[in-house]
């Protein structure tokens, strides 16, 4: 399809290389096509033939393969065995097409200085199907197409290229330099002397079961409280990107013959964090019930079996979330707060993303929200989010980005200032309005809402308060004649006759002031017009009665004391008094209970 | 006012007794207590609670609030086993109408026009349902997210009857305090908080106009009678209101518009006529009347239909009624009046007779009547379970109050209906709860302890005050005294205090074994949302079999958004629902003739099928297939109906008899009739199983809902081809083929006189839509439950 350079440009490019002094001394490539990813990774010996040191070099991408590009990195082999990443910027190369990266590096290459650099890149969708439409039986043929150099604004001395696949059945594969073929890798070259930005098409075409899912977009929530709990939530439309399945899915075939529909999808693992907890997997029409979870010991596994196979062109939509406890993600100083929190986390793997929404709902009453990402997203103006309890609602942050892979599986920062006195706005609220509910019954239940008057009801009414007094009032004064009993027994004992009058003179008083009471009770029950003050009358009178009986008992006492009488005399009088006392009593109550 | 017999009030302390004392009178009862307090004691202990009023309502709002929680929680079994999801059939298209109302809004569901259903027909939805259910959830689910409480539609539904069964258990509460008291009041709120016949129709999940409407239905009992009691026009608007309310929920409403007509007209018999029973009936039929007429579903019918004809006549009866009354004041002539009297309303009473003959003996009630009886309900006819528990202990009421005698009205009128439909036990549900709880109550008052004696002393007024003192004084004591009174009140009963306790006793392990009756029949018979089903190995671990969301997300996810599907009508509000696609026939089965098409491509063989479905622009085809997993409720198990209302729109083509053995019989094997045999849906069901071995015990091809090895097991599909088959086959999706490009003609076509049209001789009832002899379906009539 492309054809390869032209030497005039490749002369100008030739002398801007040149003017960096950079080449490329040895290259091995790897092209892993055994997923649905193509992941390519090179190994480059960076040689500075130049006169000055370099301080950074490009790295270049064919025009064909950059909108393809998810991921793009580079690191330098250290000597421990660590690998140092470096950092990219995008940049373009005057005339020339294709997408390029200006690579820092950690310390300036001399001049004749040599540098091994490991360059990693990861380009979705370019496997395509072919043929684009299979039936259940038939195994998925793909064809990659590529480039057997490395593409590259320097020159190239030596360079070697090896393709993994997924399988041993190759239909076709360039034959460039006459490549060696063992099962399901092909290794090309060693080609020498490659001039820059060199292209010529490797093309196989081989079979490829990888299941080729897609997410074609995601909205991640994580929606934070200080409560203690992190609440993450992804909505997920999920495609099956292979060949598209052609004809009738026959259910019998599925389940009777192992290599029936072989490239669909059945299931999938997610993994999520250790600590998550309430996971939970649904749709639009309730749980998805054919999934399973394992507790693992640094992570929760899910194994999502949508409800049916996924087969070529054929998409599902569902929603996984889970809750995590905020302590491991959520730091605190003062009134400082950062979020410390993946940014995406894995679906499946090798997983290919078009398009990621995320949105982090904070606390009502973030402020100064700052958002630091791994990589560069793009922020949408912030929303507002109200959930329970809220007044003037939750900031949201919200970020896209296209394109994603595995790769991308890294921590954001969010970082923002939140006032701590505010966490008590939500329990106020509930407070307050439990306060103005009770509050409003208790007026209500005090307010007379009826438009006309009813006298009779409202007479009633005054006497039921009346009698409730009365009652009170006369159920204390036969507490009086208790007391006035304890006195006497007490001065039986003591024999202390300034005890005894002092009682007699209290209860005289108390007495006198609540047979006034009821007095002015009852004549408010005759102004009322009840019969009810007969009643109370008649109380009164027997009280009288008792009142008297209680003195009796009461003189009988101190002539026993002072041996007026005869101890049995007394026994028996005292029986009798309190006969009728207590015959006196419960005619009161009778009296009482008919008010 | 009674006094409330709830046994705790009866132990509570004595100073609790002397307050209960003092509240007779503030209630202006003046019932003289004799359970005088004991001598003064506790004069302190005046503060709120010794107020009977607070014990009381403090024991009633308790007990309300725990009936409450008790239904609610009862009706959780489905949600708790499997989730928060819509059951079965309609409630699926009430919660598809109601997810619309919630997002556009609720004059765009008034005036929404379902694209979706009866296609290429379509329906006019606002204007075919009682909106009442969708208007609740809504206007729910619109305050709760007004509060910024973000509860899912789905959710508000879901939960919506349960928290509806506590406001009926309140109204059932009123209405049976209203007709004899308190206590009865209570148990009849716990009864019908439980009572499975409720129940059935109001689990969670089962999100349907009952699960409202029997609030409704009691509330509007509760407020006519306490606007018969009152006579005061506040309450009958409130009547009117609670009435519009249930006009707006559901069909069922005409039973109210019967019922309390009824109640008047046996009033007006008794002779208890009175100028509250004028004002409260004058104002209900008049504002009900235009408020029920405010619902665009029911519209006319009031003033049209034989159904609301008795109430039209009663409330002439009553004017009339009235008018004499007024007469027989002014004239003098006794005599005359008497004679004209008996006329009229003898006249009255033909013709009210006559109505109802003509609305439930005609054709109203046949139609009702086979169209019920015929279907099968999904559900397992334990509907009758409560009542063989209670009916034997229905009271025998004696002395009938004008409001009181408003109860045997409704039991009489509700075992009718019951009787006439079986889907309306529901409102006998009711009828029976408070009848047994008025039973239990009056029982309880009898046996349950001494204290009872003394809350009820007839015509105790009159005796001698030292009985009053004896029992007074020894009231700590009880025992001895206490028994010497009771058996001096009432020398009939005689009850020593061991038949007491085995009385009482048997009564609460009588209510203790309904209870655990009521909750095992819920947990097994009306927990189960019939979209998932479940399946249980043998040690004991739950397999659940999703298919039928399977296949419909299936649908929703992987064909074209506009694709229609055919599918036999039971399926169609689900596919609606749960797949969100296009269908040709659904629950609400307003067109028998569409229908009939869709019955007969079912039954006609393929090429015959395809050119319906062609006219009818099908894509795909859903059937229901429980072969594999032996699920009866299938499509060949139900296939004969399709059969039978085909052959009723076409008899042309399609004959009941071609499908049955020479013999008689209905068989899928190899001895079954050619024309099932290759007919559509038969090619569907088994498309491929021939080929299928379940077990080693049997041949492939063996269906295990019919126990038969298949007779056709070398089904070739020519314009259909399998588009999707759930995991354990129970729904199969077929896809209908387009025809295939022809080749362009090189010549033009003969020019042919075109033939004359057939035209069918068809009788105007056929034309109605008239099953030879099976299934009548009339228009706007919902045919609730399901064939075979």
């Amino acid at each position: 399809l492309w054809r390869a350079t032209q030497p005039s440009m490749c002369f100008w490019l030739l002398r801007a290389a040149a003017a960096d002094g950079l080449v490329n001394e040895e290259v091995k490539r790897t092209v892993d096509l055994s997923t649905h990813l193509a992941k390519i990774s090179a190994e480059i010996l960076l040689a500075n033939q130049g006169g000055s040191p370099v301080q950074s070099f490009t790295l270049a991408l064919e025009p064909e393969l950059g909108p393809h590009l998810a991921y793009v990195g580079a690191s330098v082999k250290g000597e421990e065995e660590e690998d140092e990443s470096l950092e990219l910027k995008e940049t373009a190369v005057h005339g020339r097409s294709g997408t390029f990266f200006q690579v820092q590096l950690p310390s300036a290459l001399a001049a004749g200085g040599k540098l091994r650099v490991k360059v990693e890149t990861v380009l979705t969708h370019v496997l395509r199907p072919f043929p684009s439409h299979i039936t259940q039986a038939e195994r998925q043929l793909v064809v990659f197409q590529g480039n057997h150099y490395l593409y590259s604004p320097y020159p190239t001395r030596s360079q070697s290229t090896r393709v993994r696949l997924a399988s041993k059945t190759v239909e076709s594969y360039t034959k460039l330099g006459n490549p060696s073929k063992n099962d399901e890798v092909i290794e090309y070259g060693p080609f020498k002397d490659v001039a820059p930005f060199s292209q010529d098409t490797m093309k196989i075409h081989y079979e490829n079961n990888a299941p080729f899912l897609t997410i074609s977009s995601i909205t991640r929530t994580i929606e934070v409280s200080h409560w203690g709990n992190i609440a993450v939530e992804e909505t997920i439309d999920l495609r099956h990107t292979g060949a598209y399945l052609k004809g009738p899915f026959s259910r019998y075939d599925y389940q009777r013959q192992s290599d029936s529909g072989i490239s669909s999808v059945k299931s999938f693992k997610t993994i999520l964090p250790a600590s998550a907890q309430d996971v939970y997997y649904r749709d639009e029409i309730g749980n998805i019930s054919t999934s399973h979870l394992q507790v693992l010991e640094d992570s929760v596994e899910v194994e999502v079996r949508p409800r049916f196979p996924l087969f070529g062109g054929w998409k599902t939509h569902y929603i996984i979330g889970y809750n995590l406890p905020s302590y491991e993600y959520l730091y605190t100083l003062g009134d400082q707060y950062a979020l410390k929190m993946r940014l995406i986390d894995h679906v499946y793997d090798d997983q290919v993303i078009d398009h990621m929404t995320v949105k982090v709902i904070l606390p009502e009453g973030a402020r100064n929200v700052h958002l630091d990402t791994p990589y560069v997203i793009d922020r949408s103006p912030d929303q507002l989010h109200y959930t329970y309890l809220d007044t003037f609602g939750r900031p949201v942050l919200v970020a896209t980005k296209n394109n994603l892979v595995e790769q991308h599986i890294q921590d954001m920062v969010v970082h923002y200032t939140f006032n701590k006195i505010l966490m008590l706005q939500e329990p106020l609220l509930v407070v307050g309005a439990f306060y103005i509910l009770f509050f409003t019954v208790i007026i209500y239940v005090r307010l007379d809402f009826s438009i006309t008057k009813d006298p009779a009801a409202e007479v009633r009414m005054k006497v039921a308060s009346i009698t409730e007094q009365v009652l009170t009032l006369v159920n204390k004064r036969l507490g009086l004649y208790r007391q006035m009993d304890e006195v006497v027994n007490r001065y039986k004992q003591s024999r202390d006759t300034g005890a005894l009058n002092s009682g007699r003179k209290t209860l005289e008083a108390e007495h006198r002031t609540l047979t006034n009471d009821i007095a002015a009770l009852q004549a408010r029950l005759k102004a009322e017009g009840s019969d009810l003050a007969e009643k109370v009358g008649e109380i009164q009178k027997l009280d009288g009665q008792v009142k008297e009986l209680v003195n009796q008992s009461c003189q009988e006492s101190e002539r026993l004391v002072a041996g007026k009488v005869k101890k049995e005399t007394y026994i028996t009088s005292e029986k009798t008094l309190a006969g009728k006392r207590q015959e006196l009593i419960s005619r009161i109550d009778s009296l009482l209970d008919a008010l | 006012e009674p006094i409330s017999n709830n046994p705790q009030q009866k132990h509570s302390v004595s100073a609790q007794e002397k307050g209960l004392g003092a509240g007779g009178s503030v209630s202006g009862n003046g019932r003289p207590n004799t359970a005088a307090g004991c001598g003064g004691g506790g004069g302190g202990l005046s503060g709120g609670l010794t107020q009977p009023a607070g014990w009381q309502s403090l024991l009633s709002f308790t007990i309300l609030f725990l009936a409450w929680l008790a239904g609610f929680s009862s009706r959780l079994f489905a949600v708790i086993r499997f989730e928060s999801i819509i059951h079965e059939f309609d409630p699926w298209f009430n919660y598809r109408s109601t997810h619309h109302l919630s997002t556009n809004g609720f004059y765009e569901f008034l005036n929404w026009f379902d694209e979706r259903a009866w296609y290429p027909l379509g329906r006019i939805v606002g204007g075919t349902v009682y909106p009442g259910l969708m208007v609740t959830a809504g206007l729910i689910h619109y305050l709760l997210n007004l509060l910024n409480v973000t509860v899912h539609i789905r959710d508000v539904c879901v939960f919506l009857a349960p928290i509806f069964s506590g406001l009926t258990a309140i109204s059932t509460f009123l209405l049976t305090r209203e007709l004899w008291n308190q206590g009865a009041g209570l148990l009849a709120a716990c009864f019908i908080a439980i009572v499975p016949g409720y129940i059935s129709r109001s689990v969670a999940g089962s999100f349907d106009n009952e699960g409202i409407a029997i609030f409704a239905l009691q509330f509007t009992y509760y407020l006519w009678v306490k606007s018969v009691k009152t006579g005061s026009v506040f309450w009958t608007i409130g009547c009117c209101l609670s009435y519009f309310y249930m006009v707006s929920a559901w069909g069922g409403y005409v039973f109210i518009i019967n019922l309390i007509p009824l109640h008047v007209f046996v009033l007006l018999l008794m002779q208890r006529y009175s100028r509250r029973l004028y004002i409260a009936y004058s104002t209900f039929y008049i504002v009900g009347l235009v408020l029920s007429m405010q619902i665009p579903f029911v519209g006319f019918q009031p003033i049209r239909t034989s159904e609301h004809m008795a109430a039209a006549g009663v409330f002439a009866l009553l004017q009339a009624y009235a008018f004499l009354q007024y007469l027989k004041d002014r004239l003098t002539k006794q005599e005359f009046q008497t004679l004209f009297f008996l006329g009229v309303s003898l006249a009255a009473g033909v013709v009210f007779l006559t109505v109802i003959y003509l609305t439930y003996t005609g054709e109203t009630a046949a139609t009702m009547a086979t169209q019920h009886h015929s279907l099968a309900q999904h559900m397992p006819s334990l509907y009758f379970s409560p009542l063989p528990l209670i009916n034997p202990i229905k009271p025998v009421i004696l002395n009938l109050d004008t409001e009181r005698l408003f109860d045997p009205v409704l039991s009489a009128f509700a075992v009718y209906f019951a009787g006439v439909m079986v889907r309306l036990m529901l409102t006998l549900t009711p009828v029976v709860c408070m009848l047994s709880a008025i039973a239990f109550s009056s029982v309880f008052e009898h046996y349950l302890g001494d204290d009872m004696k003394r809350e009820n002393p007839p015509a105790e007024d009159s005796s001698d005050e030292d009985d009053k003192r004896n029992s007074g004084n020894l009231y700590d004591k009880a025992g001895k005294v206490r028994k010497h009174v009771s058996e001096q009140d009432r020398p009939e009963e005689g009850l020593g205090p061991n038949i007491k306790s085995i009385v009482t006793m048997l009564m609460l392990m009588l209510l203790m074994m309904f209870a655990v009756h009521c909750t095992w029949v819920t947990s097994n018979a009306y927990s189960s949302p019939s979209v998932v089903l479940a399946s249980y190995n043998h040690d004991g671990s739950r397999n659940i079999l999703d298919d039928f969301r399977e296949a419909y997300y299936w649908l929703r996810q992987n064909t074209d958004e506009h694709a229609r599907v055919m599918s036999w009508w039971d399926y169609g509000y689900q596919i609606a629902g749960m797949a969100n696609r296009t269908t040709l026939v659904d629950n609400n089965t307003w067109n028998n003739s569409h229908i009939a098409l869709v019955g007969k491509a079912m039954s006609s063989n393929e090429s015959a099928a395809y050119e319906i479905m062609k006219s009818l622009d099908v894509d795909y085809v859903l059937i229901i297939f429980g072969g594999v997993i032996g699920y009866s409720g299938d499509d060949i198990n139900k296939f004969l109906w399709m059969v039978r209302i085909a052959e009723g729109e076409h008899p042309k083509d399609i004959r009941e008899s071609d499908y049955f053995t020479p013999q008689g019989e209905f068989r899928v094997d190899k001895a079954g009739s050619p024309t099932l045999l290759n007919c559509l849906m038969y090619k569907m069901s088994y498309y491929r199983f021939g080929e299928m071995q379940l077990d080693f015990r049997t041949p492939p091809g063996f269906d295990r809902t019919r126990n038969a090895e298949i007779g056709n097991k070398d089904i070739r599909l020519k314009h259909l081809e399998e588009a999707f088959t759930s995991e354990h086959w129970l729904v199969r999706i077929y896809r209908v083929k387009k025809q295939e490009n022809r080749q362009a003609l090189d010549h033009k076509l003969r020019n042919v006189a075109a033939k004359q049209k057939y035209t069918s001789k068809k009788t105007a009832k056929r034309k109605r839509g008239y099953v030879k002899n099976k299934l009548v379906l009339k228009k706007g009539k919902k045919l609730n439950k399901k064939s075979v």
